[in-house]
């Protein structure tokens, strides 16, 4: 809302400035996705629409197989995330020490990825040759092959790298959350889990489920991590720039880059949507029980 | 260690250290079932800490915690047979009025029918009746509080805690909400412990109060009791308007003792066997002290000294006068705002300020 003894025009000129900002952010992300309709491929003098490049993409067994482990990869991130995140926020809110535990909890992201995921790789390599030595020395081969590169170090590297933001996404949430009620329903005879599932979860619910789209699209989206760790498998994004760097661009490859943009916007439009409809029925609803009551 | 059951509470020794700084320093007291209890005290005193204790809601470091003479300082809040009332934020804003003042009763699995009948039950005896479909936002700040006494009342506990459950409502509010909860007390029966720092408010409900300060039970009594007679000093300077001297006792006798206050000899009742040469506080309360005329003081009967009149404070139903003792002390002398002691005094005036002997309290602390 403008404020009545605000300047319009420097009102005006604050939107113009954000509208120019998301448009230079957006415009090649809508044009990689224009491009992908287009016949003719990029750079061509004429524009013919056709979804033959999307047809490609999806007759490729590689695209598809691809598109499942990223599936995979992305749940199972949602799964182990997510829930840390959580637990995370709640000590947060119980911890005297909350300068000490951010910086732990956020110091993955002040990590390049390429120093992260190098590191892990070279964890892992070691920790599998320690357990084969381990096994060998056991006379046993239960041990082999456990911290081998494939589904679960692929997603020991995007939990690393998601948690931060699962944690920051529900403490802004959990923020407006007031311990007292917890409290009171412990107090009313709740147990603890009673008491965080029918009193606080409903309340954080927004948090967890933007927390959840927001670790799927970064796991989604993942290309340097996920490429050192992942082993035998391949995902949607490591094929994509790996099509990239062997093959050049080409309509395909427009296609591809148009279908992770439409799908990170789906994800996040329909936890916004969802959110904002949610708050909308809430207010709608109190709105109608609020009628006048007779004393 | 004691297991009274006619007790509703049983504190015994209870301690709670933070670090360093002991909250709560070897507490013990009893309340009597069937009691408005509060505890009163100063803001950090660690009242709030022994309502918690009592609750379960924190551990504490030794001691024990009895409920009807059963030792519950082990268990979990919804294991103890109690329930609280919260300062303010403590409605579940996802749940309306109905659903609030039914969850606990909904925890227990009670019949759909039986439980909305209790809950119109206990929503007429706050004074809430057809506010069930409301949302706990819609309320005010008074009825929200109501909610939540009627969210813990519907469970039927024997031990009803409420911390500074009025301190978030307005003066006006307060009153009423005050004189509502010493009848709904009263009509319910159960044990009820307050926690405030408004004397008011505990003299209004409480049968019994306990001052608790710097994380120790200071004195407890009931109302009148620790009013007009407190033991302590530090009781005598927190409750009401008190004016405190230091002095020593020179002389004894009967149950009487004179005391040397420096720039002026007095003379008060001995209650608790002082003897001569002891240090002691002297308190006489700001209500008992009087502006006297020449011929009031002539008249005898009271103990005076000569004093500098300051200013007045109109407060409505009292005047406050403040005057300058010989040695420097400023003190408070309230009166009736009948209209005639403001027109007595001129700021510079040299007055006599009077009280009768029985008025003052010595406290060897």
């Amino acid at each position: 809302m403008m404020d009545t003894y605000a300047n319009p025009w420097a009102y005006r000129a604050q939107w113009a400035y954000l509208l120019i900002i998301v448009g230079a952010l957006m415009a090649p992300v809508f044009y990689t996705i224009y491009i992908s309709f287009n016949e003719h491929g990029f750079g061509a003098q004429i524009y013919d629409f056709t979804w033959d490049w999307y047809v490609v993409l999806f007759r490729n067994q590689q695209i598809i197989d691809s598109l499942s482990w990223t599936a995979y990869l992305g749940a199972a991130t949602i799964l182990t995330a997510v829930p840390m995140g959580l637990i995370a926020a709640k000590y947060y809110k119980r911890t005297r020490h909350k300068v000490v535990f951010v910086t732990l909890m956020l110091s993955p992201l002040f990590v390049p990825a390429d120093i992260l995921g190098s590191a892990l790789l070279v964890y892992f390599k070691n920790l599998n040759r320690a357990f084969e030595w381990l096994g060998d020395s056991l006379g046993v081969t239960w041990f082999y092959g456990w911290f081998e590169l494939g589904f679960f170090t692929a997603l020991v590297g995007l939990i690393l790298w998601t948690v931060p933001y699962a944690f920051v996404v529900i403490l802004i949430t959990m923020s407006r959350y007031r311990v007292q009620q917890t409290e009171a329903a412990r107090s009313c005879g709740a147990t603890a889990w009673q008491a965080f599932w029918q009193i606080e979860f409903p309340q954080i619910r927004v948090g967890v489920f933007s927390a959840s789209a927001f670790v799927f699209i970064l796991s989604f989206n993942e290309y340097t991590r996920t490429s050192l760790l992942k082993g035998g498998f391949d995902t949607f994004t490591t094929v994509l720039i790996s099509h990239m760097f062997n093959t050049g661009m080409s309509g395909d490859s427009y296609a591809m880059g148009g279908l992770v943009s439409v799908i990170s916007m789906a994800v996040i439009g329909a936890v916004l949507v969802y959110t904002l409809a949610k708050a909308e029925r809430l207010e709608r609803e109190a709105r109608a029980k609020a009628e006048p009551v007779a004393a | 260690m004691s297991q009274n059951a006619d007790n509703a509470v049983e504190v015994i020794d209870l301690s709670k250290n933070y670090g360093p700084v002991a909250a709560l320093k070897e507490v013990s007291f009893s309340i009597e079932s069937g009691k408005y209890f509060v505890l009163l005290g100063p803001s950090g005193g660690g009242k709030t800490t022994l309502l918690r204790l009592i609750g379960g809601f924190i551990k504490p470091s030794a001691g024990t915690v009895l409920l009807h003479g059963r030792d519950v300082t082990d268990l979990a809040p919804n294991e103890r047979p109690t329930s609280m009332v919260f300062q303010s934020y403590a409605l579940f804003p996802h749940m309306s009025v109905a659903k609030n003042v039914g969850y606990g009763l909904k925890l227990r699995r009670m019949r759909k029918a039986e439980l909305d009948e209790r809950v119109e039950e206990m929503l007429a005896m706050v004074g809430l009746e057809g506010y069930g479909a409301r949302m706990p936002h819609e309320l005010s700040g008074g009825q929200q509080q109501r909610v939540q006494l009627a969210r813990s009342l519907v469970l039927q506990s024997d031990v009803l805690l409420l911390d500074e459950p009025l301190a978030a409502l307005d003066a006006k509010l307060r009153k009423d909400m005050c004189l509502e909860l010493k009848r709904i007390q009263e009509k319910v029966g159960i044990t009820f412990i307050h926690v405030t720092h408004n004397q008011e408010e505990a003299m209004t409900v409480a049968d019994r109060i306990a001052i608790v300060a710097g994380g120790e039970l200071v004195e407890q009594g009931a109302p009148r009791d620790v009013y007009e007679r407190p033991v302590r000093r530090f009781t005598a300077d927190f409750i009401g308007e008190n004016n405190l001297f230091d002095g020593r006792v020179t002389k004894t006798g009967g149950n009487a003792a004179t005391v040397d206050l420096d720039f002026a000899t007095v003379q008060a009742l001995n209650g608790n066997g002082l003897a001569a040469g002891q240090a002691v506080a002297l308190s006489i309360r700001s209500e008992l002290l009087g502006l006297l005329t020449p011929a009031d003081a002539e008249n005898g009967g009271l103990q005076t000294i000569p004093a500098e009149y300051l200013e007045e404070v109109y407060l409505g139903l009292t005047t406050s006068h403040l005057v300058r003792l010989p040695n420097g002390q400023e003190i408070m002398v309230r009166t009736l705002s009948n209209g005639e002691a403001a027109a007595t005094f001129e700021p510079g005036q040299t007055v006599t300020v009077g009280w009768k002997t029985e008025a003052a309290r010595l406290h060897p602390d």
